[in-house]
């Protein structure tokens, strides 16, 4: 009696965790190139003027296939092995926001909900009826509204906002675990080759015990 | 040639008679069931944490200011980095999971009473030593969960007596979770598993001395025997092949799912992370610590949570073999403390306040109820099974394993004259 | 049970054991292959395979050092005297011409490592002297004096534009 009522109540708390998540929205991200060469393109654009990607090096971009005359824009007289980093220092973000703007090499890896939390965070920005701008999802943040969502009412002109915000977090996605398609690739064939091999085991076993019968 | 060389050894080392006795003849009670797999397990699992650990050590850096771009430097940059260290992290899980299931089969059949006191023992040492080397490893990434895990539980050395606040500092190495921190947290991760290898060695001295127990709590291994090879040894490789399959399947496919995203934004000393939770692994525990109102009261009874598994070969006080198997009253005891475990494992997963702190207290209680209460228990349920009538093929079991015994002592009595 | 069965049952165990014992060795010999890779040169340090390097800062008659995969590379800026003494001539023991050594006769550039036992030697004079052990070099790099068997090596290089070259691979 005592286990059914902790469960009921542990199902209750569970419940109640997973509302306050479902605010999130949820978005399915791209991992194939187009889609991400559109984000590096969007995110040079939009937040490369603030944010660091320090664990990306243009050559990573180089390697993965964005063309090499974009990246030789973007990275002006930096070898080509240089991480990106914005224009903007330390100090300088110091003074305009009172702090650093976090690094974005790792963002969809480093806040709850993931990928989720960074597409529904870029477009959680609104403007209250005293032309306010706050932001759902961080109601604290000191980002300006990059995208422009909290100003844009045009239905169609959303949808392209929407668009860039998918694109630009399919880039971070890429950006936080780079080799996730080829663990993914490789992990198809461990799992392959384990299968056939337990099965392996599982008829030599069964052998080995039948000589006691 | 091989035999020549295979004698030339053996004229200078028991290398063929070591591996007669201890491996291939090594006899092995037939009725071993697949929860028996687990000790060969877990010992895979240590080689494997040796060796992706020795060649992750190869790239890492234990520096505050370098630590955590080394991570990323394997992740990204090192061949197969991003595999290694997914590997080792999702090793660790694996270690606690087989690890605990090793245990609960220990508990469950009662091979924890003589005459295996010794082998419980050292297993719990194991235990505190393989809690010890995971702590200190989650550190390493320096993270934000890695320094404030770190920074809580050095704190719980707080309540050392007289002493507390000099105990931490000595700890770390300074007022605060730093560099010095770090660098011999490194250090002593790399160090221990060796010395679990040890502890290892030492277990399964003892495990060959006294045999291998069985879901019939009788010895049997004098009678009812096999050799361990071929027969365990391809029962084992089955069994590593199941759990090589559920291991892939989360380092390749979901190795983020077992780590905190706070651990991937770099240390922070001056903000503490939302809520702090420890990994998997400790949720039990620490949810016992954050249930007692006090600092030196919670890390007393979560000190206790653990040490208590020690006391069992006392605290069982029952006759009757075959553990929980055929004894209601035990296995009833046995699944309340496992469904315990995880309303622990919960509420410690859940930040404290309200409910969740009354559910804790509640299972805490209950945690430490089951303990006390085990020493009367055992005696009535005894009491009560033979009172009822033991099932025959237990009293075969029992007086066929007295007839042995007292037979073995006469033989013994007799060589002593 | 008959003679021939057992017989036929025992073999096809052993076949079975044997199959699963090689499928098993080949995972077990795969799965070394990600841990002997870890220990290869990384990603970031392959990126620096090759060094950029622009030439406008080097006076002539002056020599600049700079690192190339982690070794010394001089790049000498040679007056047109140089280069006549040294066309002239194919060097001391081990003979090579000079226009065999250069791309462009006033840029020289040579792995600045001992070719006896890897000391860098200093410029000094009319080329360079291994203090190590006492070889000496001329201004083609090449030996004139032992005990260093061999010419200073040239890297792979080649002029990005007329002031830039890049180290590491002879073509672009």
């Amino acid at each position: 009696m005592k286990n059914l009522i902790i469960t009921l109540v542990l199902c209750f708390t569970a419940a109640q965790a997973w509302a306050e998540e479902a605010t999130l929205e949820h978005i399915k991200v791209d991992t194939d190139l187009p889609a991400i060469a559109r984000g590096v393109d969007d995110l040079m654009g939009n937040c490369h003027s603030c944010h660091n990607l320090k664990y990306v090096t243009y050559l990573d971009l180089e390697k993965l296939g964005i063309d090499r005359q974009k990246i030789d824009g973007w990275r002006g007289d930096q070898p080509i092995n240089s991480p990106l980093t914005s224009l903007m220092s330390d100090e300088a973000a110091m003074q305009s926001f009172n702090l650093v703007p976090p690094d974005l090499s790792l963002m969809t890896k480093a806040r709850e909900g993931g990928a989720d939390y960074v597409y529904s965070y870029l477009l959680g920005y609104y403007s209250t009826p005293d032309g306010v701008v706050k932001n759902h999802i961080f109601p604290g943040t000191k980002m300006p509204d990059p995208l422009g969502m909290s100003t844009t009412t045009d239905h169609a002109q959303r949808e392209q906002i929407r668009a860039t915000a998918h694109d630009i977090v399919s880039f971070l996605y890429w950006a936080a675990d780079p080799h996730e398609q080829e663990r993914y690739r490789l992990g198809y064939y461990v799992i392959g080759y384990l299968l056939i091999l337990t099965l392996l085991l599982y008829f030599v076993k069964k052998q080995i015990w039948s000589r006691l019968k | 040639m091989t035999n020549k060389i295979i004698h030339w050894i053996d004229q200078r080392f028991p290398l063929s008679s070591f591996v007669k006795h201890d491996l291939t003849e090594y006899p092995t009670p037939r009725n071993l069931s697949y929860w028996w797999n687990f000790g060969f397990l877990a010992g895979f699992v240590l080689v494997l944490q040796v060796a992706t650990g020795v060649f992750l050590a190869m790239h890492y850096k234990a520096d505050v200011s370098l630590s955590f771009d080394s991570i990323q430097h394997i992740m990204r940059d090192v061949n197969y980095g991003w595999l290694l260290r997914f590997m080792h992290a999702t090793g660790a899980s694996a270690f606690f999971l087989v690890i605990y299931i090793h245990m609960a089969r220990t508990l469950y059949y009662g091979s924890y009473r003589a005459p295996r006191e010794l082998m419980w023992w050292t297993g719990q040492g194991l235990l505190l030593m393989l809690m010890a080397t995971a702590f200190m490893g989650y550190l390493l990434p320096w993270g934000q969960m890695s320094f404030w895990g770190a920074t809580v539980i050095t704190n719980l050395f707080k309540a050392t007596p007289f002493y507390g606040e000099e105990v931490v500092s000595w700890l770390r190495g300074g007022f605060a979770v730093g560099d010095p921190t770090l660098t011999r947290f490194f250090s002593l991760h790399y160090l221990l598993p060796f010395l679990i290898l040890g502890g290892v060695v030492v277990h399964l001295i003892a495990l060959h001395t006294v045999k291998s127990s069985n879901p019939s709590g009788i010895d049997l291994a004098a009678k009812d025997n096999i050799p361990f090879h071929p027969y365990f040894t391809s029962k084992d490789f089955y069994g590593l092949g199941i759990f090589l399959i559920v291991y892939c399947l989360f380092v390749f496919f979901f190795p983020n799912s077992l780590m905190e995203p706070a651990n991937n934004i770099p240390a922070n000393p001056l903000q503490t992370p939302l809520d702090i939770v420890p990994e998997w692994y400790f949720l039990p525990f620490y949810a016992i610590l954050r249930s007692v109102p006090d600092l030196v009261g919670g890390v007393v009874a979560m000190g206790l949570s653990v040490m208590v598994f020690s006391f069992m070969p006392y605290l069982d006080r029952s006759r009757i073999p075959g553990g929980a198997h055929y004894r209601p009253w035990y296995r009833m005891m046995f699944y309340l403390f496992m469904a315990d475990m995880l309303v622990l494992g919960y509420v410690g997963h859940n930040p404290p306040g309200g409910n969740m702190l009354l559910i804790g207290r509640i299972a805490t209680f209950f945690y430490f109820a089951l303990f006390v209460l085990l020493p009367f228990l055992s005696k009535k349920e005894e009491r009560w099974l033979i009172q009822k009538g033991l099932p025959p093929e237990l009293k075969e079991l029992m007086a066929s394993d007295a007839k042995e015994k007292s037979e073995m002592h006469h033989r013994r009595n007799g060589d002593n004259k | 049970m008959s003679e021939s069965d057992t017989l036929g049952d025992s073999k096809r165990r052993n076949f079975l054991i044997k199959v699963t014992s090689v499928v098993g060795g080949a995972g077990a010999a795969a799965a070394c292959i990600p841990f002997v890779a870890s220990m290869n040169p990384s990603a970031d340090v392959l990126a620096k395979a090759t060094t950029e390097v622009d030439l406008s800062g080097v006076p002539v008659g002056g020599v600049h050092t700079v690192a190339w995969q982690g070794k010394p590379v001089f790049i000498f800026h040679r007056t047109p005297e140089e280069i006549k003494d040294m066309e002239a001539s194919d060097g001391g023991f081990d003979p090579e011409p000079d226009d065999k050594r250069v791309i462009k006769p006033e840029w020289l550039v040579v792995i600045g490592i001992c070719t006896h036992l890897g000391c860098v030697p200093n410029k000094e004079g009319p080329g360079w002297t291994c203090h190590c052990h006492g070889s000496q070099y001329d201004d083609s790099g090449r030996v004139v004096r032992g005990p260093a068997p061999r010419n200073l090596a040239v890297p792979p290089y080649y002029f990005v534009s007329d002031n830039k070259i890049l180290i590491g691979k002879s073509k672009a």
